[in-house]
């Protein structure tokens, strides 16, 4: 690309220049900073999706791990037997429990939030604004570089004396602060608070370029309520990431000095763990809970604004009509993150804090399914009256509204305080989460990937085989996740590795050993994915500039762009989501097609 | 100019070799995790006594061969009449879990027992490194909570009762709640991992006995293996029941004050002389350097593997003859041998056995007076508490046990005056 | 002409595929609701409830059941409805050029708003009277958790708790029937949950905490006690039982085991149920 051809001015007072230095760099050096410390928020967003989706794939597995352990307790567990050779194969109880906690803390911190933020947010933040890169490209490089230490960090937890941690992703103290509460509690747990800390700087650093980025970077006339929604949601995602993480961080160090330098915030006095006396005390377990889940509330709705945002501009391209309700598709963002900061009790309410704070946090609970149910309508309201095109990402964004409803849904009993006494801790918790996380994100993420892959890598992906992904996996997720609601009804708890230990849940182990083939059939379905995936991008066929005739701004820029993003000036003279506007012959008009007498009239009239 | 992320998916491979390195790097993870199952589940050999009896590999492979014989393999027990154990509970307890089919007939050991106690049960199981105190090894035959005198073995009672009760104050959990038939099972499960680890010690230990003719082969006939090396252990676990503590009964008309205070001197006094261990204020913080049977097992020996890897060292090696230097070169490769037996996964870390607090009102052995009379009067097997038997007379030893059951009552003002507490509570 | 972004060749074939997946779309308000009523035909339901607050409780889950259960088959009915005759393979004109009705979202943000927050007022009696107040009376048992045991101990003859006379137990918790019964409950260690399922209690063992927990169990019975907190390895293990049973059966058996406790001669075992464990030797 040649900006020296382009026939609009470059402003003075821009923060970039495009073209790349004169000299000419040594080999390695050079290789090293256009492809490894690159600076170029594309290829930063390229390498976080690449690393996250590794580490889905790992997670993915330690979920498979503790699938089988749940259908088929003390049976030979396939490849992680050979670990237990001596006992002919069967798993001991403490490395159940490291399964399931680096399943959660993998998918959540190494998956969930960085590919939201870290891949689409990085890839898509200047180009859907017009910008020609993030504000602070050498920070964003660092965001990147900071999550490979908490990579080594938590894999190597795993060989560790003692293992990775065991005490849940949710690492409540005294079990996480004590290791003879725990074997995971020793050198594991230590490496995932540093593991957690090395995130939490990686996030904090993103939220600060993204801020920066969506306010001062924005091309000459797309004003604040001209931005497409998934940027609405990115801004307010990194909002909520810089007011929340700091608690988590300190309370992350201060469990790390209560199990290293023996302060005592978090150990009660006169513990005996393991028939020894604890050294320390005066603390108070609750207060970790508290700091925890003050961050780890904000945390879900982290992980999944930005699904939301990215499904409601997936939606209005193939359903070509305009985003039903714009503004309070806005205000529900602003209020679901605002609302999130005062839910994080409803985590607590059996935790034996004062009973009274459960009738406050059950009304804020309840009040923040509101936003998300005007979102859920507003969806609907976008597909009515619309032309749906059945594309793979269509799809796949369509089944994130579908299953939310299941996973929305679901919460509103958790909220009701006297039912959560009931369902806490059970099933019914797994069902919600890994409805609105994986049935409901996931697929957000999938969406988004199929949808903006011809913008990274300049072909799309195939769509008959990207269908049968999506099948496949529909199918699995729900005979995996929705059967769980039952098993939550009846009273099965999470985190057991052996429930069948009571006679009482006897009765259920062929409806685990069901979900648990689901599960099977789900991870086996992503290799379909992982080949599409890789197969496309060498061989997919070319993409242009606009393979779905999308109307926001990264439409407008080659594919995939080059550095500096647009080579022309990007000026904005419309909202997003103009389709099918009357009176117009193309069915969709670019954020930058500059209006003429005829359409202002008739959009005028059409606006309701 | 191209732009970096087109270059980055352009560069690393060819378009046709994507899809083989996609198959290759499939198809190697299918064979690297190994599609196959894992092997059945074995017993361990007890490598401890077997390196400290100094076996070659061909005699340690001799005992594998007769063990396998005699008592069969965790999956499918053998249990020879001599043993007096029923194999029909043993294939109870024995063999895989199998939690798919409902109403399973077997599995009980390894679902219940085998995470800490090990498939063995040589207390080696992939859990017990993390507790405190280790999962008890049956092999020694040695038990510590049971009605019987101090050398002898547990009745069926006794084991019965402690599966039922658990071990409070370790991780020994309470079965109360599992059917009697299982419970049945598991208690005669450990009968034969017991007699089947000591019959193994018997074993490793008769080479020691061989003379030259026998060319370090031991005898492999029924008379050997059967009369001379098993049936000594098993008759111990017969007669059992013959040697249970005869208790005397407590007065009826006991003045409970009177007695506390009569088992208070007795506690203080040189006769017991339980605060050497226990502390003068009962907390336990009397002397704790000492070691139970099974840990001081392991220190002897690394005492023993130290020094002689010490004196190796100082041995110079010039001026040695052939068999001198071979003799020295084979204590090397055992010295090392044995070195890694102890740090690989053959054996725990020792951990000091720490005097009972006996404020805080947690008994292991079981808190009825009774039980405590038991723990008095024989001491505690494999454990530094000695037998008071003999030097403290039946109705002295009921004192002690009234007193020591109101130590965790006792008002704390008793050792500051001013803190109202029961000492159950404050410590 | 709209620029169609569906792959798939003939209009029909194009026609066909958006029945399919609206279809797909459809089976999901079938399925979940099938789920819902079939589960309960195996036993995969509530468990049995025998306590005087459970029946407040499951009513306010079948309640909630119910109104999600509509919201969710209207939602979920109208996604394929829209599916179905908005695809884009039958449509006949361009899509509705529509930014929004004003009115439309005042209607469906009041109307949820209010039926959540009736939901949410509507529940603080339950919750108070399960959580908040407590009844007037001194502990019936306290309850100690501890890797992985619940340790009981019942106040004895003397009424107290914290006397030498107090009955030590572990797992085997009995309850009598139909009166009020308070447990103190604490944590040795880590944070252990105490749930019993058929009571619909459950509270968090915290270190350092002695939570009051009350309840009133109306019918006898053996019941599970579950551990619903992570405690470590052995969470699984925290296996306890309950039995509820007349006051006169009640007091039998705390005499009965109080007998055991002080016993000075060797006896035969009791099992949990007070009667003599069979033993063959």
């Amino acid at each position: 690309m040649s900006t020296a051809t382009a026939s609009t001015t470059l402003s003075p007072d821009r923060v970039s220049q495009s073209l790349p230095p004169a000299r000419k760099a040594r080999p390695v050096a050079e290789f090293l900073s256009t492809y490894v410390f690159s600076k170029d928020h594309k290829v930063i967003g390229l390498q976080f999706l690449f690393s996250t989706l590794l580490w889905f794939l790992v997670g993915g597995l330690l979920a498979l791990a503790v699938r089988w352990q749940v259908a088929w307790p003390w049976s030979d567990v396939p490849v992680l037997g050979k670990l237990f050779a001596q006992q002919g194969g069967q798993m001991a109880p403490e490395f159940y429990t490291m399964l399931f906690t680096m399943h959660a803390t993998v998918m959540i911190f190494l998956v969930i939030i960085p590919i939201l933020a870290g891949a689409f947010g990085n890839f898509l933040i200047p180009l859907m604004i017009g910008a020609d890169d993030m504000a602070f490209p050498t920070l964003n490089m660092l965001s990147y570089w900071f999550m490979w230490p908490a990579f080594f960090a938590f894999g190597a937890s795993f060989f560790v004396e003692g293992g990775a941690a065991s005490s849940g992703w949710t690492s409540y103290p005294p079990l996480s602060t004590n290791v003879a509460s725990s074997p995971g509690a020793g050198m594991g747990q230590t490496l995932w608070l540093v593991g957690l800390t090395l995130v939490g700087v990686s996030s904090m650093l993103g939220s600060v370029n993204y801020m920066t980025t969506i306010i001062l970077m924005r091309a000459p006339g797309m004003t604040m309520f001209r931005l497409p929604m998934t940027i609405w949601a990115m801004f307010i995602t990194a909002i909520l990431q810089a007011f929340a993480l700091p608690v988590l961080t300190a309370a992350g160090f201060m469990q790390l000095t209560d199990r290293t330098l023996g302060t005592g915030f978090f150990s009660p006095e006169g513990n005996i763990v393991n028939n020894a006396m604890q050294a320390t005390g005066g603390g108070q377990p609750l207060l970790w809970q508290h700091l925890f889940w003050f961050y780890s509330h904000p945390a879900v709705y982290i992980m999944i604004l930005p699904a939301m945002g990215m499904v409601s501009d997936i939606m209005t391209t193939f359903a070509r009509k305009p985003l039903f309700g714009y503004r309070p598709m806005v205000y529900s963002i602003a209020g679901i993150a605002g609302l999130g900061f005062i839910v994080w009790g409803h985590h607590m309410f059996i935790s034996g804090m004062n009973p009274a704070l459960g009738i406050t946090f059950m009304v804020s609970t309840m009040m923040i399914a509101l936003p998300s149910a005007v979102k859920t309508f507003n969806w609907l309201g976008t597909i009515w009256g619309g032309r749906i095109q059945f594309t793979t990402a269509m799809l796949f964004a369509l089944s994130f509204v579908s299953m939310f409803i299941i996973g929305g849904l679901s919460g509103i009993f958790m909220a009701a305080t006297p039912v959560d006494i009931f369902i806490h801790d059970t099933y019914f918790i797994v069902a919600h989460f890994h409805y609105v996380l994986f049935a409901g994100t996931a697929m957000g993420v999938w969406a988004g990937i199929y949808y903006w892959f011809p913008k990274m890598f300049g072909r799309t992906m195939n769509e008959f085989w990207g269908k049968v992904h999506f099948f496949l996996t529909f199918i699995f997720l729900n005979g995996t996740f929705f059967t769980m609601h039952i098993l939550g009804a009846v009273g099965f708890p999470r985190r057991l590795a052996d429930a069948y230990h009571y006679e009482t849940f006897h009765h259920l182990q062929p409806l685990n050993a069901f979900m648990t083939y689901c599960a099977i059939g789900m991870v086996a379905t992503q290799i379909i994915f992982a080949i599409n995936f890789f197969w496309s991008m060498f061989n997919g066929p070319i993409a242009g500039r606009n393979p779905w005739n999308a109307n926001t701004l990264e439409w407008t820029a080659p594919s995939p762009p080059g550095h500096g993003n647009f080579d022309f000036q990007p000026v904005v003279y419309r909202g997003p989501y103009e389709y099918s506007v009357p009176g117009v012959e193309k069915d969709h008009l670019m954020q930058t097609d500059p209006p003429n007498a005829a359409e202002a009239a008739a959009a005028a009239a059409a606006h309701g | 100019m191209k732009s970096q992320s087109q270059i980055v998916s352009r560069t690393l491979v060819g378009h046709h070799s994507a899809w083989a390195v996609i198959a290759c790097s499939i198809s190697l993870l299918m064979c690297v995790s190994g599609c196959g199952s894992t092997p059945a589940a074995w017993f361990r050999p007890n490598m401890v006594e077997a390196t400290k009896q100094r076996l070659t590999p061909d005699q340690e492979q001799q005992v594998s061969t007769v063990m396998l014989a005699m008592f069969g393999t965790p999956d499918a027990p053998v249990a020879l009449p001599e043993t007096g154990l029923d194999e029909a509970k043993l294939q109870l307890a024995a063999g895989p879990v199998h939690s798919d089919i409902v109403g399973r007939k077997n599995g009980l050991y390894r679902e219940h027992c085998a995470h800490c106690h090990g498939v063995t049960g040589d207390g080696l199981g992939p859990t017990a490194a993390f507790l405190n105190p280790y999962p008890r090894d049956y092999r020694p035959g040695v038990f510590k909570f049971k009605s019987t005198e101090r050398a002898d073995k547990p009745t069926h009672e006794d084991l019965v009762r402690i599966l039922h009760n658990g071990i409070p104050g370790t991780s020994m959990p309470s079965f109360a709640l599992l059917s009697p038939p299982k419970v049945e099972a598991l208690v005669e499960y450990v009968k034969y991992l017991s007699i089947r680890g000591e019959t193994e010690i018997a074993l490793m230990r008769a080479f020691f006995e061989l003379d030259d003719e026998a060319q370090g082969k031991l005898p492999e006939t029924r008379e050997f293996l059967v009369d001379e090396v098993l049936t000594p252990v098993t008759e111990k676990w017969k007669t059992a029941a013959d040697a249970l503590i005869a208790v005397p009964e407590m007065a009826s008309d006991l003045d409970l004050a009177a007695s506390i205070a009569k088992g208070k001197e007795l506690f203080y006094g040189d006769k017991a002389n339980c605060v050497k261990c226990h502390g003068p204020t009962a907390l336990g913080d009397g002397q704790a350097n000492d070691y139970d049977d099974w840990n001081k097992a392991i220190v002897e020996v690394s005492k023993e593997v130290k020094s002689g890897l010490e004196r190796a060292g100082e041995t110079s090696t010039s001026g040695m003859d052939s068999e001198a230097l071979a003799e020295h070169r084979g204590q090397l490769a055992w010295l090392d041998k044995f070195g890694r037996v102890l740090d690989g996964g053959d054996a725990l870390r020792p951990r000091t056995i720490q005097p009972r607090n006996l404020r805080h009102g947690i008994y292991r052995g079981g808190r009825r007076p009774l039980d405590l009379y038991y723990r008095i009067h024989a001491g505690i097997n494999g454990a530094p508490m000695p037998a008071a038997k003999g030097t403290v007379p039946p109705e002295e030893i009921w004192h002690i046990v009234n007193y020591v059951r109101s130590l965790p009552y006792e008002l704390d003002g008793e050792l500051g005056a001013d803190r109202p507490m029961v000492a159950k509570d404050r410590f | 002409m709209a620029n169609d972004n569906s792959s798939d060749g003939s209009p029909k074939r194009s026609r066909l595929m958006g029945i399919f997946w609206s279809l797909l779309f459809l089976a999901v308000p079938v399925l979940g609701v099938a789920v819902f009523i079939v589960a309960p035909w195996y036993d995969i339901w509530l468990p049995k409830d025998v306590s005087e607050h459970g029946k407040a409780i499951d009513g306010l889950f079948m309640f909630i059941l119910a109104l999600t259960g509509v919201v969710f088959i209207a939602t979920e009915v109208l996604l394929f409805w829209f599916l179905w005759k908005y695809d884009a393979a039958s449509a006949t004109g361009p899509a509705k050029y529509i930014h929004g009705s004003h009115a439309v979202e005042v209607i469906w943000t009041i109307i949820p708003a209010a039926t959540l927050l009736f939901l949410a007022i509507y529940q603080m009696n339950t919750w108070a009277d399960v959580k908040m107040r407590r009844p007037a009376m001194a502990a019936s048992v306290e309850v100690v958790g501890r890797q992985f045991e619940w340790r009981l101990r019942y106040p004895g003859r003397d009424g107290t708790l914290g006397t030498p006379d107090d009955l030590f137990l572990v797992n085997d918790l009995h309850v009598p029937a139909d009166e009020d019964f308070l447990v103190q409950l604490k944590s040795m260690d880590v944070l252990h949950s105490f749930f019993i399922p058929n009571l619909r209690i459950k509270q968090d063992a915290v270190p350092g905490m002695k939570i009051p927990v009350w309840f009133k169990a109306t019918e006898n019975g053996e019941y599970d006690i579950v551990c619903a907190e992570l405690c470590g390895w052995g969470h699984y293990k925290m296996k306890g039982r309950v039995t509820v049973e007349s006051r006169a059966d009640f007091e039998r058996w705390l005499e009965k085991m109080y007998a055991q406790q002080e016993a000075t001669q060797p006896e035969p075992l009791s099992g949990a149920d007070g009667a003599a464990v069979a033993l063959t030797q």
